[in-house]
């Protein structure tokens, strides 16, 4: 990849329950602020548990424009809001964008899950009649991304890709090739997912849900906690963001994709397709492990997830594995789904500018399998040049980004 | 465009599982012959319209004898058992695939709205701790493509692709890019989608479905909409040198793909066309070829009043002409709107059509709708002799993408 064009980001935008927007979120990541709480957006009361890291302060009002705001979704909603948030960012006006060159391609765990939900309400109190017309129209995955670019008038590739947990990272890396090939000028990629009954009955159903705080790689960690948010990033050639005088933040350097081939919801045991997805991006970016400052980890509080993931970065980083600040921001705004991976790539492209890490809070005791750098508690002052964003998924996705620091 | 050197993708299998035949050669030879996959309902009461329905005769058994069926909702099934089609039809062998890294690239509308609902609606009716954790994991869209590298042993990438109907075309695209960029060298690609009551009934209050008796016909004066169908392809696509090495048996090869988005929201029908016009020209650019040498296109109509319209609109104003000797088929006049599957379906007959030299017509179209423009609408099969084949695939929310396929030499 390091052959071709080279790929940055200019913009950055996204949504979560710590905060709207680059500054809110950063500042709420730096001091570590956690977005649980009960669950609201429906009844727990049947639930064995009930937290939840939801959004509350949200209004679509002010980002939906053209479109119908309380028509769409809110996963499309966030993506919008996201979006409009990464332009600003970038400094660009969707007026002097060649919008027949700039797409959107976006990845989701649920897409619009609210709208199955409901038509699932009228089935089981026999109203199948109150069914309409936005069930087709509003709830199939790949209206989220339409959406963006119907309010952007962005008229090149959209496109949905629902590789669940590690979606914005392969949505992210797809948009990265369309402008490597000169298929795009312009492209917003990133992840959107709602607060989702379904996905929460099922990971409450795995047991896989805290009942307190999520503690990623804390000896004592019971689970992850659902979430709900969007993050949007601008990429573009560096030639045009140069010559158009854009901030950068930093270059998409390259992409590991990969599959275990082995289980749907349990990753491999000793973190097989992980570890090749590490390989495949530090190759394609042409960087050794020594050279990375960064590890933003998929880190979702499970014990399972958190063990795999130490040994999948042991086997690959070696002995450097020890010396490489690791940070999982799920323990402050839970698992976002879809969307996380595009929020964490956010969090590479704000770490490399700024020149501080996030922390991994909630942590109090250290797990003999996982006794890397997890930068407790405290967000941390480290130079950045290099990092490196991974993701794991449903299906046995796996996923390793990698973003660079772009020399002027 | 990026002037780094791009690799060439050979097609060197195919899988379908369809209403009109599970291989390539039986649903080219149903296609030819007129036939259509229309099914009456009976388990769908009070509802209106009509559908090319489900496969009745699909038992995935027959396809994946003595192992456990039971983690496999009907998508997965569905895809599992038509990636075995093409990887044998490709010669990708279980040896094979332990030594060298398939992946796969699989286009849905849905995945499955059904598991996904029934897991809902299973908790609501009995309670949260009831829930189906097997059901659970078939409830994230990529479920499909997760479950058939895991029966297959695919370990390269495995991306799921969601642009509503126009989906498996958009894989076919994506994998396609792949391969020439370098990243991968051997990718399973297509799509595919269920049968089931949850879409049939949205897409039935959308208003979207045929409201008259006969099986919808694509450019129809008469045309009121489609009828929904069940269907999965896959397309064994391989760097054409490593293909070559393995003294693979090469159908024919990917030139290019295009992608346009119409971001008016259907509301200005001049744009749509545009869009889908933009697509076409992207396609052609990309393969670096031009009009003349395209020899015939399959196009994405499938009775709706409004996009049918668009895309004749839109092959019309890139034809300069050249519209009474480019033939246009619609294979969706039998398939019926197979949605994830139809760019799949499309793309593994335009490869039986180029290697026959006989394209199948646009079933019913006695007379095509007076308003569009005039264009070479195959009414009869018809025999070609040219070696290029364009398809279309619109989606119904504004996505339209074109794939040029050419035979090999």
């Amino acid at each position: 990849m390091s052959a071709g064009p080279k790929i940055v980001v200019t913009g950055i935008g996204m949504v979560t329950s710590i905060g709207t927007g680059r500054e809110a979120f950063w500042n709420a990541l730096l001091a570590g602020r956690c977005g649980f709480g009960p669950v609201r957006s429906f009844d727990t009361s049947r639930f064995g548990v009930h937290l939840g890291a939801e959004i509350h302060d949200f209004r679509p009002e002010d980002y939906v424009r053209k479109l119908d705001a309380r028509a769409i979704g809110r996963s499309s909603q966030l993506a919008i809001a996201a979006a409009r948030l990464a332009l600003t960012d970038a400094g660009l006006n969707a007026e002097d964008i060649d919008t027949e060159r700039a797409g959107v391609c976006a990845g989701t765990t649920s897409g619009e899950p609210h709208f199955i939900e409901r038509f699932d309400d009228h089935y089981v109190q026999g109203e199948l009649k109150k069914v309409g017309r936005e069930f087709i129209t509003r709830y199939p995955c790949h209206v989220v991304p339409c959406h963006v670019a119907m309010e952007l008038g962005f008229s090149g590739e959209t496109m949905m890709i629902p590789t669940a947990c590690a979606a914005g990272n392969y949505a992210i890396a797809h948009a990265a090739d369309l402008l490597r090939s000169g298929k795009a000028s312009i492209m917003l990629a990133g992840g959107a997912d709602s607060f989702s009954r379904i996905t929460y009955t099922g990971f409450a159903r795995l047991g896989a849900i805290a009942p307190d705080v999520c503690r990623p790689f804390d000896r004592n960690r019971k689970g992850m906690v659902p979430g709900e948010g969007a993050a949007m990033l601008l990429l573009e050639l560096k030639e045009n963001a140069m010559a158009r005088g854009a901030r950068i933040y930093c270059e998409v350097a390259g992409y590991g994709l990969s599959c275990d081939a082995h289980h749907m919801t349990a990753a491999h045991p000793q973190g097989e397709g992980a570890a090749r997805a590490i390989l495949r991006a530090l190759e394609q970016s042409g960087l050794a492990p020594e050279d990375v400052d960064y590890i933003s980890a998929h880190g979702t509080g499970t014990a399972t997830n958190d063990r795999l993931e130490t040994i999948a970065v042991k086997k690959t980083f070696g002995r450097q594995a020890y010396k490489v600040p690791i940070s999982s921001i799920k323990s402050m705004l839970g698992h976002t789904m879809g969307a996380a991976s595009a929020i964490e790539a956010t969090v590479c492209a704000m770490a490399i500018t700024e020149g501080r890490i996030p922390p991994t809070v909630n942590w109090n005791e250290q797990d003999p399998e996982c006794d890397l750098d997890y930068v407790p508690n405290v967000a941390r002052n480290h130079q950045v040049d290099i990092a490196m964003n991974n993701a794991y998924a449903f299906g046995g996705n796996n996923s390793s980004l990698i973003f660079v620091a772009s020399a002027a | 465009m990026s002037n780094i050197s791009k690799k060439r993708v050979a097609i060197t299998g195919m899988g379908v599982i369809s209403s009109l035949g599970d291989s390539s050669a039986s649903l080219h030879s149903a296609l030819c012959r007129g036939l259509t996959g229309a099914y009456e309902f009976d388990e769908l009461n009070g509802f209106e319209g009509r559908g090319s329905g489900r496969i009745t005769a699909f038992q995935a058994e027959a396809y994946l004898k003595g192992r456990n069926l039971r983690p496999l909702d009907r998508t997965g099934q569905l895809v599992v058992a038509t990636a075995k089609l093409a990887l044998a039809d490709s010669g990708w062998t279980a040896e094979r695939l332990a030594e060298h890294t398939a992946g796969l690239v699989l286009g849905t509308m849905f995945g499955s709205v059904h598991t996904i609902a029934k897991f809902d609606r299973h908790a609501l009716e009995q309670g949260p701790a009831c829930a189906s954790p097997m059901d659970f994991a078939n409830t994230v869209i990529n479920a499909a493509a997760g479950q058939t590298a895991i029966w297959h042993n695919l370990r390269g990438i495995n991306s799921t692709i969601a642009s509503g109907s126009a989906s498996g075309l958009a894989a076919l695209g994506y994998a396609a890019d792949l391969i020439r960029s370098g990243d991968q060298t051997a990718v399973l690609a297509g799509g595919a989608d269920e049968f089931c009551f949850e879409s049939f009934c949205g897409f039935e209050r959308g208003g979207m479905l045929q409201t008259s008796e006969a099986f919808p016909v694509p450019f129809h004066e008469a045309r009121t909409g489609f009828a929904v169908g069940e269907a999965a392809g896959l397309l064994m696509l391989e760097e054409w040198e490593s293909a070559m090495a393995r003294g693979a048996r090469i159908l024919a090869e990917v030139r290019g793909h295009g992608s346009a988005f119409d971001a008016s929201a259907g509301e200005d029908r001049a744009q749509a066309a545009r869009s889908i016009a933009r697509a076409m020209t992207l396609a052609l650019s990309d393969a670096g070829l031009s009009w003349h040498e395209v020899d015939c296109i399959s196009a994405s109509a499938n009775g709706s009043v409004h996009a049918d319209r668009d895309e004749a609109v839109a092959i019309g104003s890139l034809l300069n002409g050249r519209g009474p000797d480019l033939a246009v088929t619609a294979i969706k006049s039998m398939t019926g709107e197979i949605l994830g599957a139809a760019g799949a379906l499309q793309a593994i007959d335009m490869v039986e059509s180029l290697r026959s030299g006989m394209l199948p017509a646009i079933r019913g179209l006695e007379q095509n709708d007076p308003c569009l423009p005039e264009l070479n609408f195959c009414r009869q099969p018809r025999r070609i002799d040219g070696s290029c084949g364009l398809i279309n695939s619109v989606g119904l929310d504004g996505n339209a993408g074109s794939l040029l396929i050419s035979m090999s030499n």
